[in-house]
């Protein structure tokens, strides 16, 4: 039968150890396996930061971020909130996925981040919340409802706080109503959330 | 539940609550609705049973707006060729750029107005039925 | 069997779009009563009023309900010629593009990860015979994997009860197994000698690079009980562990988002599958 095998054919062959500066001057390739391999040597979260903010090749910039997920450390988080900022889409994109999956550390991080002077770094952070528990997640965005100015993050913030926030954001939501009379969406969105969230808490 | 005749129109938004306002303009105009939260959820829908059109936002996770339409064209036609109504909060031109050169059709500023969507869809992709 | 509940069309949306963040599953218009059906079952099993409330529990996670929620889909129990739309895909379309670069006689190997108590490794071997004209032309190495080393006991044993061979063709039977008592079922020595289990965890990238390349993954349902951490590192196991221009299949209900973005999607008549991009295509 031609299926018939007993000796083992795969190899062990480990990768040979990446030279120090694989991580941002090899191919492609050699860059995604550099960027896996390093481990816990001293300067380890610096650079992978530094190769970071350069790299360009989605599936590197993955393996980087995997690498600094796996850490779950505040200095991972820190080495990756940074990235928010970007003008590129796809790297801010990478960076909320990275911070998503490290929820108990971006929790520490997450009030500061919805501060930021940025309107854009606010909209991105508080989708962040979505992640938090409820009545953490209801906290930490009704505080940001109460002084946001920008209609944007406001309607970021609502529809967070329609998936995980409960009934207790009822008069933030009412109160951030009575602020935008004039926009559509927002009214649209209150209603919306008040009506899921009075739902929840109906039983 | 639409007449299978109708257009469909895939909306990407990882915001639920927009989802369903561009929702209820849309089927109150007559247009066939289906969700998507992402740019990869919108490519295996997609695989699934094509749209006459999308709308697309860029920031979203797993898979912004501009990735997602670089992945639709590289697929087969028809799909690759999908029109496609890019949203955004900003308008920069780096962004309408970036929109252009990731196949976008329109480029429409969020909130979007109920009105202006519907007019800008039915533009697109001719009326509902 | 009690009415169902009432799911309204925006509840049941806000469901899927949960269950998609939380484990990369997709569910279309088509699966809707499936669903509907076991939102029923998990509300009936945790005494829930109405569907917001259990709503509430699950996205709470309640008792671990999440995983309680996706066990009814995934059917726990495995059983041979599961998903068998996907080994029809092998045959007719992954394998023969595969071969376009191979020589006869050159090795196809094929990766059961997780195999479990390897109904599907021995599933691989016996489409194979049955199904491929080209069975004989390539020295194919199929290889199951799992975590648990007694399940892993067991499938190199190769006794199965009854149920676990509820989906195959009489014929099938006939030909790969036999029975003392039609309740314990053992199969063929020479199947059975033909796939090699292995202890690998594949969240681990010191144990799944000791299997070497493979030329197909077959990782079902498993990638959704995974938290996001784990479910990247194993992304990028399985990518290191295929040949370029190798494929992986994933779960009937599981997206690329599990997986994602090191693989490009592939639509075939059969089965929507993943690639690792060959050496020089783009990103």
């Amino acid at each position: 039968m031609p299926l018939i095998r007993k000796d083992p054919a795969g190899t062990s062959a480990k990768p040979a150890a990446p030279a120090a500066d694989l991580l941002t001057r090899g191919a492609v390739d050699e860059r995604w396996s550099a960027a896996r391999a390093v481990g816990d040597e001293p300067g380890a979260v610096e650079r992978l930061a530094l190769a970071l903010a350069s790299e360009t090749e989605p599936r590197v910039r993955e393996a980087i971020l995997t690498n600094l997920v796996r850490r779950d450390t505040d200095a991972a988080v820190m080495a990756i909130a940074p990235q928010i900022r970007s003008d590129d889409a796809a790297r801010r994109s990478a960076a909320l996925d990275a911070l998503r999956a490290m929820p108990l550390r971006l929790q520490k991080r997450l009030p500061e981040l919805v501060s930021d002077p940025d309107p854009d770094v606010r909209l991105l952070s508080v989708d962040l919340a979505r992640g938090l528990n409820a009545s953490d997640a209801t906290s930490l965005i009704l505080d940001l409802l109460e002084r946001e100015t920008e209609v944007n993050v406001c309607a970021a913030a609502i529809d967070a706080l329609a998936e995980t926030g409960d009934e207790r954001a009822l008069p933030g939501l009412s109160k951030c109503a009575s602020r935008f009379p004039d926009e559509a969406f927002l009214q649209f969105a209150i209603r919306a959330a008040a009506s899921r969230l009075a739902a929840s808490a109906s039983d | 539940m639409a007449d299978p005749g109708g257009k469909r129109v895939l909306v990407i938004d990882d915001a639920s609550l927009v989802r369903l306002y561009y929702r209820e303009a849309l089927e109150q105009a007559g247009f066939h609705v289906e969700e998507a939260m992402n740019g990869l959820e919108a490519l295996e829908k997609l695989l699934g049973e094509p749209a006459d059109l999308l709308i697309v936002d860029v920031n979203m996770p797993q898979m912004d707006g501009f990735s997602f339409l670089k992945a639709l064209r590289r697929l087969d036609p028809p799909l690759s060729a999908t029109p496609a109504l890019v949203t955004s909060t900003e308008a920069r031109p780096e962004d309408l750029a970036a929109a252009r050169a990731a196949g976008a059709n329109f480029y429409l500023v969020k909130p979007v107005p109920p009105a202006s969507l519907v007019e800008h869809v039915a533009l697109m992709c001719g009326p509902p039925e | 069997m009690a009415d169902f509940p009432q799911v309204t069309p925006e509840e049941f949306r806000r469901l899927c779009d949960f269950l998609y963040r939380r484990t990369g599953m997709v569910f279309g218009e088509t699966k809707r009563y499936y669903v509907e059906r076991r939102i029923n079952e998990r509300m009936a099993a945790t005494g829930a009023a109405s569907f917001p409330s259990y709503f509430a529990r699950l996205r709470s996670d309640v008792r671990g309900e999440v995983e309680q929620f996706i066990n009814a889909f995934t059917v726990n129990e495995t059983y041979f010629y599961r998903e068998d739309h996907q080994f029809q895909c092998l045959t007719r379309d992954i394998l023969p593009e595969r071969i376009r670069t191979k020589r006869r006689g050159d090795s196809l190997r094929i990766w059961s990860a997780p195999c479990s108590t390897g109904e599907e490794p021995y599933s691989i071997a016996m489409w194979l015979l049955d199904n491929w004209d080209m069975v004989d032309a390539y020295d194919i190495e199929i290889v199951g994997s799992d975590i648990d080393t007694d399940a892993l006991k067991a499938a190199e044993a190769g006794v199965f009860r009854k149920r676990a061979l509820m989906r195959l063709p009489p014929a099938v039977v006939e030909k790969y197994f036999a029975t003392q008592d039609n309740e314990e079922w053992t199969i063929l020595d020479d199947l059975r000698q033909s796939v090699r289990f292995t202890a690998v965890n594949i969240v681990e990238p010191a144990e799944t690079r000791t299997q070497g390349k493979f030329d197909v993954i077959f990782c079902r349902n498993v990638l959704i009980y995974f938290d996001d951490a784990s479910r990247r590192l194993a992304a990028e196991n399985l990518y290191e562990s295929l040949a370029p221009g190798g494929f992986i299949c994933l779960g009937h209900s599981e997206s690329m988002s599990r997986i994602s973005p090191l693989f490009e999607v592939r639509r075939y008549a059969d089965a929507i599958v993943y690639q690792r991009p060959l050496e020089g295509a783009h990103g």
